[in-house]
């Protein structure tokens, strides 16, 4: 039986396991995948070193590891097993060492404590001591650290809670009567320390409730994703004057030749979606109304005009909504533009998406047309200055000067930022983008 | 019976074992739970906890009614039918460990009588009780094997005169001299029922005080009446040879107060419980098991072996049944993937003497021996109108507080109820609650239970019922 530990795969430490792909009993082959961890920059799977069948898990979604930390025992038939890259925390504890139950420590609590543990106490003789002595000794006093929870100031209910959501209580001030911890000093820890909101003064907060006072109420922590885009979600919000505006494009033709063309390309494995165009035709109404694709500058005293055309795409994930960049759109023609589309949705809603995949973007488009609606109100992705959202298109009578004819109609909504565009400049834009997706060969133009 | 697979095995039913095994269940595990007795709820509902209180609870009536005498309300001297309080004592676990099986039942968890032993790190075989063998195959086990009542290797354990507290809750006839070997917890529980049914006492201490880990003045109320009542208590001396005769046990003693040689009628060792952890095979799991029989466990219950967990009596002081119920959760949870730890801040402890003795947290002479700068308030119940009106004044609530925080460490109670009222300073430490959280809340009056918030306003100088000069709080 062999334990597979996290192997070093950079420059991280802490972060959490996201998903576990195997159980106990599962048979699996080199290299499949394990568990797959979330740092804040990327996601990464921890693939199996060898054949062999999963004995026990040692993590769980959800717990914090570090390179070395075990995640699970395999029994490997037999077959030769790489060398772990960190012998000495692999090895079994040996139980004639002083205390045997330091060494029977549970691995996942002990990579959970390590790191604050030892930035805390740094300077005491004992740690000296400890970092001189094994790794896996070090790291047992370290999760008996956390276990105690010595001299801190919370009930055993709040205790728990921290347990469950791997938090070292140690490290946490309470904000409860002569500094005790409390459930939501525990909640908010989870979240991570979010700089004091600075528009707190203005804006008055909701008051907490005590929902288990109606009924059962379970916590869960946000998801990275919307621990990452709620405050952002929240800052543009309250800093741009928002109005949105909608109109109605006639994509009948549009949607003719998009048929054509996604016929074609199932044969060779990849769609071609209404999304490629609109990205195309907003790229030509950037180009007609440049304030579209300029930023405020920091002292809001003047435009910056962007001279390339980074598209932004709303994807939904289950974790979160993320945004990828599609970048040089001006410099894609459709085909392309739809092959990235579809890779770069999957990679979204696989949690693969790195920092630059989301940065850059001069204008976003958000669609909900796989889903359905009639017009709604997306948030400007400030410092953006305008957002389009789109909805699901339908077939509607639309008066020719003869008769109603049946054409298929896109609805269209585009928020914008009332500092930068006025609304008679957003009307223009929007019949202007209108234009080109009723008449596609403007694109050309 | 066939051989068995388990998700979770647990090995004893006791309260530890039963409710590790309820609580695995209860989060989606498939559960076997062996146990070599008949009856669910080990040494405690069979012959522990249970059947003593049912015993302490006649005594109880027997002191207090013979004591009433004294005030106007006689009853003449009690007509005692062992068989009928047998009876009535075997019905009241009988009840609780027929809810024990009903319990498991419920949910849906397999219970195997007989002697489990580890042959493998997933493996047990179980001597079953009726005959045969049975083998299960676990995924993770809880070991909840428990303790034994030790025994002296110079008492001939073979006569049916020398008595274990099993053998003392049978009850099967009352001595007129009986040795109580061992001035613990238990043996004085034991004491007290055979004092009131009728037996003359002598009880046998090798150290210097009645229940020693609790503080002296704790146990001094119960020192002081179990010294007018029984016929010796011999501290600080040792029980060098028991002789088996015809008419009676002849003991030799050394001690400075004790005789050279007595003799009794009966003897009951109760000099402590040693635990069963040599007993199950646990080497050929890999569980490392210390050389006095526990198994060394981390604050998740784990032991030596990462799929294998251990709890109660048989992980370490103080073998009680709450500790090991509280553990037993954290060993079900972690095993269900929860982040459970065994943290508990204060296990309390209960005698249930007369008068009982509870005490939790910190007590004084550790917190003198660990150099804490503590400040305590003690409360007399002699200043208790519902002590008085009980008949009792010798009891006392001292409660412990650190001099920098305020906050509650430790509490000792002696008087009618202390196992009761402790709880009280348990939730307290746990809390973190200091004097003043105790004393301003509103305690019913009057009860036994206000004289926790009396110490609390004894050491913060608030308090009326006494004149305390030098604590008194001054102007604020």
């Amino acid at each position: 039986m062999t334990d597979v530990s996290v192997p070093d795969l950079g420059d991280f430490a802490d972060v959490p396991v996201i998903e576990i792909h195997v159980a106990p009993g599962d048979v699996v082959s080199n290299e499949d995948p394990l568990v797959t961890l979330e740092s804040d920059k990327a996601t990464m799977d921890i693939p199996s070193p060898a054949a062999g069948t999963v004995r026990e898990l040692r993590v769980k979604v959800g717990d914090l590891v570090s390179r070395g930390s075990v995640i699970l025992s395999l029994d490997t038939e037999g077959a030769e097993v790489e060398p772990p890259p960190l012998t000495d925390q692999q090895e079994p504890p040996t139980l004639d060492a002083a205390d045997p139950v330091e060494a029977a420590r549970e691995p996942a609590a002990r990579s959970i404590a390590e790191a604050p543990v030892a930035g805390a106490t740094a300077g005491a003789g004992e740690v000296g001591a400890a970092a001189g002595a094994s790794a896996a000794a070090g790291a047992g006093a370290g999760a008996e650290a956390l276990a105690d929870f010595d001299g801190v100031h919370a009930s055993p209910g709040v205790r728990r809670l921290a347990r469950e959501l791997g938090l070292d209580l140690t490290a946490l001030s309470g904000t409860g009567p002569k500094g005790r911890i409390t459930k939501e000093d525990v909640i908010a820890g989870v979240r991570g320390p979010v700089a004091a909101p600075p528009a707190a003064a203005g804006i008055p907060q909701v008051p907490a409730q005590d929902f288990s006072k109606f009924g059962p109420v379970e916590v869960r922590p946000l998801t990275r994703i919307q621990r990452l885009s709620g405050p952002a979600l929240h800052r543009s919000w309250l800093n741009v004057p928002h109005v949105t505006h909608d109109d109605e494009a006639d994509i009948t033709d549009l949607d003719a030749y998009r048929r054509e063309l996604d016929t074609a390309a199932k044969a060779e494995g990849y769609r071609v979606t209404l999304l490629a165009f609109l990205l195309k035709a907003s790229v030509s109404a950037l180009r007609e109304f440049p304030k579209f694709n300029s930023s405020l500058t920091p002292e809001k005293d003047a435009l910056i005009y962007k001279g390339y055309y980074h598209l932004g795409v709303a994807v939904d994930t289950p974790d979160g909504l993320v945004v990828p960049v599609i970048r040089d759109v001006d410099r894609k023609g459709v085909t392309e533009l739809s092959k990235e589309l579809g890779v770069t949705s999957a990679r979204a809603r696989e949690g693969k998406l790195g920092l630059a995949d989301l940065q850059g973007a001069c204008f976003t488009i958000s669609s909900l047309g796989g889903i359905g609606g009639t017009s709604f109100t997306p948030i400007v992705n400030a410092p953006e200055v305008a957002i389009l959202g789109v909805v699901r298109s339908r077939m509607a009578p639309v008066w020719d000067g003869e008769a109603f004819v049946p054409r298929l109609m896109l609805p269209l909504s585009l928020s914008y930022d009332h500092r930068v565009i006025d609304g008679a400049l957003a009307a223009r834009f929007a019949r202007y983008l209108c234009g080109v997706l009723e008449d596609i060969r403007r694109l050309v133009l | 019976m066939e051989n068995q697979t388990a998700e979770v095995l647990v090995l004893g039913a006791g309260p530890g074992g039963y409710t590790a095994a309820f609580r695995a269940a209860d989060l989606g595990k498939k559960v076997v739970l062996v146990d070599r007795e008949p009856a669910l709820g080990g040494v405690c509902l069979n012959v522990g906890c249970i059947p003593s209180k049912a015993l302490l609870h006649a005594a109880r009536v027997i002191a207090e009614t013979r004591e009433m005498s004294e005030n106007g309300v006689s009853f003449g001297p009690p007509e005692i039918d062992l068989g009928r309080l047998r009876a009535w004592k075997d019905g009241v676990v009988g009840r609780l460990t027929g809810g024990l099986a009903t319990l498991a039942r419920q949910r849906k968890v397999t219970t195997i009588r007989g002697y489990g032993r580890f042959t493998s790190p997933h493996e047990l075989a179980v001597e079953l009780a009726e005959g045969g063998a049975v083998s299960v195959s676990f995924e993770h086990a809880i070991i909840a094997a428990g303790s034994e009542a030790i025994t002296l290797p110079f008492i001939p354990a073979s006569d049916p005169r020398v008595i274990d507290s099993t053998g003392a809750l049978e009850v099967e006839e009352v001595p007129s001299r009986l040795l109580v070997i061992g001035g613990g917890i238990i043996g004085l529980e034991m004491a007290t029922v055979y004092h009131e049914l009728g037996a003359q006492i002598t009880v046998v201490e090798l150290l210097d005080q009645l229940i020693p880990g609790a503080d002296r003045d704790v146990v001094a109320p119960l020192a002081k009446r179990v010294a007018r009542l029984y016929e010796n208590v011999f501290l600080r001396t040792r029980v060098t040879g028991v002789e088996a005769r015809p008419d009676g046990l002849a003991v030799s003693f050394d001690g400075a107060k004790a005789p050279a040689t007595d003799t009794f009628d009966r003897i009951l060792v109760a000099v402590g419980r040693r635990p069963n952890g040599s007993l199950i095979g646990a080497e050929r799991a890999g569980v490392a098991v210390d050389p006095s029989g526990f198994i060394p466990v981390s604050k998740q219950m784990r032991t030596s072996v990462p799929h294998i967990f251990a709890i109660g009596d048989v992980v370490g002081q103080p073998m009680l049944a709450h500790k090991a119920m509280h553990e037993a959760k954290v060993a079900a949870e972690v095993i269900a993937g929860k982040n459970s730890f065994f943290d508990a801040r204060a296990i309390p402890s209960v005698a249930y003497t007369d008068p009982e003795v509870a005490w939790a947290g910190v007590t004084e002479n550790e917190a003198r021996a660990a150099g804490v700068a503590y400040g305590k308030g003690v409360f007399p119940w002699a200043a208790s109108g519902r002590s008085l009106t009980l008949g009792r004044s010798e009891g006392m609530t001292k409660v412990l507080f650190d001099e920098a925080t305020g906050r509650v460490i430790g509490c000792g109670i002696t008087g009618p109820s202390a196992g009761d009222l402790i709880a009280e300073a348990v939730l307290a430490i746990e809390m973190g609650a200091d004097a003043a959280d105790i004393g301003l809340t509103i305690h019913p009056h009057p009860t036994l239970s206000e004289t926790v918030a009396m110490a609390a306003e004894a050491f913060e100088g608030t308090i009326t019922d006494l004149y305390l000069p030098r604590r008194r709080e001054t102007a604020r």
